[in-house]
């Protein structure tokens, strides 16, 4: 069947069965930025935002979440005009293999919304549910407060 | 969804129920079932209330998880490593649901008899304001994303440091959860001092199972550990 979804401010019919999850039906309609890791809620790589707040897309039944706006990463910002927050991960080499930079892009971007000054500590527990193999974190971390710091000197939202 | 979504054969949203509020009315805090963790450690972040139960929601699980994982489900769920039942039932939690009857009971009566193995939709939890409860919980995991061992939730009354009620669970253990009431009675009409957490210490003997990692003894001994580290808190609370 094919049904309305809010995806990127922007209403796009998807395919989808009833019982697949939001990871599947993204995927499957060409939003392959979102990567599908362990498929259990436990690695970060499938985060996409609902209503801002970072969930595991592997972890939500697609037909529950018609009515709420999704939010992938080609959302805050694409190749040819990234974010801010995406240019700090490339700045402070944040990304080294990129299958979980989606996800921590988007884990990053909803604190950031909701807390433009966090702590380490606070950025720490906001990347709890995302990992990576590659980086040792440090970088990443790094990033986010490369970009808080960007955002108080310049007087910027997130947006 | 770690059970194929496959098998599924029919559906029932209960999203679109309203049960996800957290009202304070009449000095109790009244949390809809569809209320997720990062609800209520929302809802305490900006009021200062719930701190008890918000600081073991904000251990468990991870950031995106938190964001979906409802009260309701983990109550009727109840996990081994659950960090939700030992704060909840520290604090004297009711709890409303929908089955063969309409209920509002105890969360430790909706336990012990069975209750939860029923067929039911759980409507809400009920807490009490209790402002001069001090209170406290422990969850030992050896990482951060780990399930917890167990986890340990105390709340005391006092009156000049003299306790006047003491309310003490731990999760995770045999029989899924324990009331100390041994240690609860001990620490009745005492100071809270070192001597007396030393002393509660004994009269603290949760039992567990062995599993492949850790022993029973292991994990006792840990416990009371934790369980006197708890007090050691609340004792600095308490001035």
């Amino acid at each position: 069947m094919k049904l309305p979804f809010k995806i990127n401010n922007k209403s796009k019919n998807l395919e989808l069965f009833p019982n697949e999850t939001l990871l599947h039906v993204l995927r499957n309609n060409n939003f392959t930025e979102v990567k599908c890791g362990c498929n259990e809620g436990e690695c970060g790589s499938c985060t996409v935002l609902l209503d801002g707040k970072p969930v595991n897309s592997c972890q939500v039944l697609a037909m529950s979440v018609q009515e709420k706006e999704i939010t992938t990463v080609k959302g805050i910002g694409t190749l040819y005009t990234p974010h801010l927050l995406q240019k700090s991960f490339v700045e402070a080499g944040a990304d080294q293999c990129g299958f979980c930079s989606p996800g921590m892009v988007l884990a990053s971007y909803s604190l950031l919304k909701e807390n433009p000054k966090p702590t380490r500590e606070e950025i720490l527990t906001a990347l709890d549910g995302n990992l990576c193999r590659c980086t040792g974190y440090v970088k990443i971390v790094d990033a986010v407060e490369m970009t808080a710091q960007k955002l108080q000197t310049n007087n910027l939202g997130m947006e | 969804m770690k059970t194929s979504p496959k098998s599924i054969r029919g559906l029932v949203d209960v999203g679109k129920l309203n049960l996800n509020y957290i009202h304070h009315v009449d000095n109790h805090f009244s949390i809809g079932s569809a209320s997720t963790y990062a609800d209520v450690i929302r809802y305490s972040r900006k009021t200062g209330k719930l701190s008890m139960l918000a600081k073991a929601l904000s251990e468990a699980a991870s950031t995106p998880l938190r964001n979906r994982i409802t009260i309701g489900g983990s109550l009727k769920d109840f996990p081994i490593w659950s960090s939700l039942y030992a704060p909840l039932l520290a604090l004297n939690a009711q709890i409303e649901f929908i089955g063969k009857h309409d209920k509002i009971i105890s969360l430790e009566e909706y336990l012990e008899t069975g209750i939860i193995k029923t067929k039911h939709l759980i409507k809400r939890i009920i807490v009490e304001d209790e402002p001069h409860l001090i209170g406290g919980v422990k969850r030992f995991a050896l990482i951060r994303f780990e399930y917890p061992l167990f986890t340990v939730a105390v709340a005391l009354r006092a009156k000049k440091r003299i306790i006047s009620e003491a309310r003490i669970f731990i999760t995770s253990v045999k029989g899924r959860h324990k009331h100390c009431k041994r240690a609860e009675h001990f620490l009745i009409d005492k100071e809270l001092n070192d001597e007396t957490i030393q002393q509660a210490g004994k009269h603290f003997a949760p039992k567990f199972v062995s599993d492949y990692k850790y022993s029973a003894e292991y994990k006792e001994h840990t416990a009371k550990v934790f369980f006197t580290d708890l007090l050691h808190e609340l004792k600095g609370a308490l001035k």
